[in-house]
């Protein structure tokens, strides 16, 4: 812990909520960033129950179309 | 100088800041374990790098 003291010069009551903001913000640009530059995720949230993993489900269903990036 | 006792602008003392300190790293440790639970899901259960 080499930052221990930073509360003595930044107030909590600005960094705390600045640095939640900060990952909040983050977390949706890079979620957002997944959403619109693939296909599996749009497809995932609209129940796209024909998604199945590159190389082919166990289950052998025929030619089941595989969605790929 | 460095008095324990001293209560710096922040209204806080050097002990109650790295008590605040610890407690803001465990929390994001946390964070950080959810999200790498959360990536192994994805990567097991979705395409992503397939």
């Amino acid at each position: 812990m080499i930052y221990g003291k930073l509360w003595t010069v930044v107030k909590p009551s600005v960094g705390v909520p600045l640095f939640l903001g900060a990952v909040a913000v983050g977390s949706f640009a890079v979620h957002y960033a997944l959403l619109t530059n693939t296909t599996w995720v749009k497809a995932f949230l609209n129940g796209n129950s024909k998604m199945v993993v590159a190389e082919g489900s166990a289950a052998g269903a025929p030619a089941a179309p595989a969605a790929k990036k | 100088m460095d008095d324990p006792n001293k209560v710096w602008p922040t209204g806080l003392t050097t002990g109650e800041s790295e008590e605040l300190h610890r407690n803001i790293i465990q929390g994001t440790q946390i964070f950080g374990m959810i999200a790498a639970l959360a990536h192994l899901l994805a990567y097991i259960y979705s395409p992503w790098l397939k």
